[in-house]
């Protein structure tokens, strides 16, 4: 009765797996991106292509998987419930990828009507997760320093969002705007402002409670919320009052907040509990390094500006810190949370009368341990790639839409999984009620 | 375990969801009236809040230094 009362709280399955399912095929898009434009797209961070796929990435798979796993957890970690999640969910899972869509096809056509309507809808779309998120927050106090954290990155989902939609009006319309700083105080509030804060959010309650690790030390992880938000406003300002020292202090202060977050993170897994290493741990390790790497990089252009010169070091950063270091982290954490949440709503169905299946018979270990070694190879061929593009720039988009389309398998295949249990348990509690 | 605030003691900050919860719930219901019940956690339990005001349940929350939330729970 107890754990049904609890159980309340969770939205339905469906409103979360929308996303989780959407997502890895636009990474598997943004693969065959790189594969079909090849070499050309190494060019630089600014062409067409690089653009289009950097975009795949972030919103088509990123944004999907974060707007779909807080409408999740909300109720779990700071106890603020949507208003009817299953259509909020239906409607942004739609317009983030229509959106992302037009988006890419804007960014390598140029044509100001796909990019236009690209702004509006993402746009829209993220408003309404706005008012709906912010609604079920209102009243709830910050008791932690993960509610902080994510109230924190809301407002640079808006920041991030709204300077997106300039820059993609600016670039549609040819207004006078400094689009390269722009587009890089865009990045820093979508990367470090939002994706960076709403991870280390996360990652204070699925740490410990996943890998078996100690918590979090609770003064840093108050503090590391306002410090990135700090940052990304003295960079914003260095840009608004033409102060050119500032930006890069602020990115090198955003990038060493994210180097000792990532640091503590790796020792609090050196302590687990959890004696044997998962496929969520070993996908952890690798975005944690990744990440060190990237904001390495990240912090010696702040103290060097003319690193950023050397041929491939901005296209260096950008594949490590996403597809080195987020897309690790957020399918490391999918790879748990898609079991624990089917066991999960298995457990409840069963009633306390037909027990659940244990969670690796939704996927098991050597299923995400294989996807995962493709993935790492995938992303060993995107860096090796930057350096070599004539020869690896195809291979490397097509290992990397491989990856991610085995990415998806998986997640389907613990859903289908899923479905055939809840189908059994269904039977079998319905024969138990029927005996006297 | 015992603790200053009270001898019984639901040390779940080593233990796999849904351990905490059932061992919360399994622990109140050995409390006698007017005792208090103290769990320890890497996180703040809204689910098991939730429970506890539907029970009519009093607790209080302190997050410590270490990053754990000591939840001390009327009976």
């Amino acid at each position: 009765m107890q754990a049904m009362l609890a159980f309340e709280n969770a939205p339905p399955l469906a409103a979360p797996l929308r996303f989780f399912l959407t997502a890895p095929l636009f990474a598997v898009l943004a693969g065959l991106l790189v594969a079909f434009e090849g070499p050309d797209i190494f060019a630089s961070r600014w062409t067409p292509g690089a653009l289009a796929a950097t975009h795949l990435i972030t919103i088509g798979f990123m944004l999907q998987v974060m707007l779909g796993a807080l409408i999740q957890i909300l109720p779990v970690v700071a106890g603020a419930n949507l208003k009817r999640p299953l259509a909020v969910a239906r409607s942004v899972n739609i317009g983030l990828s229509v959106g992302v869509l037009l988006l890419a096809a804007g960014l390598l056509s140029g044509m100001p009507t796909l990019l236009g309507s690209a702004a509006l809808i993402l746009a829209l779309t993220v408003l309404l997760f706005l008012v709906v998120t912010i609604m079920a927050l209102i009243g709830v106090p910050t008791t932690s320093p993960t509610i902080r954290g994510i109230k924190f990155a809301l407002f640079s989902l808006a920041v991030v969002v709204g300077l997106g939609v300039v820059l993609a009006l600016g670039l549609a319309y040819g207004w006078p705007l400094p689009l390269m700083a722009l587009a890089d105080l865009h990045a820093g509030w979508g990367l470090g402002g939002w994706a960076g804060v709403l991870l280390a959010a996360m990652a204070y309650v699925v740490v410990p409670m996943f890998q078996l690790t100690p918590g979090y030390p609770a003064r840093p992880s108050w503090w590391f919320p306002v410090f990135m938000l700090l940052m990304l406003l003295l960079w914003s300002a260095g840009l608004l009052a033409d102060w050119p020292l500032l930006p890069p202090l602020a990115q090198l202060g955003a990038a060493l907040a994210g180097i000792t977050f990532a640091g503590q993170t790796l020792r609090l897994q050196g302590m687990r509990r959890r004696a044997r290493p998962d496929a969520t741990y070993r996908y952890w390790q690798l975005g944690l390094v990744a990440s060190i790497f990237a904001l390495f990089l990240l912090s010696t252009v702040a103290v060097w500006p003319a690193a950023a010169d050397i041929d491939g070091w901005a296209l260096a950063f950008g594949v490590l810190l996403m597809a080195g270091g987020f897309l690790p982290f957020i399918a490391g954490m999918l790879y748990k949370i898609v079991p624990f949440l089917s066991w999960m709503h298995l457990q409840n169905s069963g009633q306390a009368k037909v027990p659940a299946p244990a969670m690796n018979k939704i996927l098991s270990e050597p299923e995400m341990h294989r996807q995962m070694l493709a993935y790492a190879a995938a992303l060993a061929l995107l860096l090796a790639a930057i350096f070599f593009p004539t020869w690896l720039a195809r291979p490397a988009g097509l290992a990397f839409a491989v990856a991610n389309g085995w990415l998806w398998w998986n997640l389907a295949r613990a859903i289908r999984r899923y479905r055939g249990h809840l189908a059994d348990i269904e039977v079998a509690l319905a024969a138990k009620l029927a005996t006297p | 375990m015992s603790h200053a605030k009270t001898p019984h003691v639901v040390d779940a900050r080593y233990m796999e969801p849904p351990e905490p919860f059932v061992a919360t719930m399994e622990m109140l219901d050995t409390l006698k009236e007017g005792e208090k019940m103290l769990l320890l956690l890497f996180r703040e339990p809204h689910p098991l809040y939730k429970v506890l005001r539907q029970n009519g349940h009093d607790y209080e929350t302190e997050l410590l230094p270490d990053g754990t939330f000591e939840i001390l729970i009327s009976r």
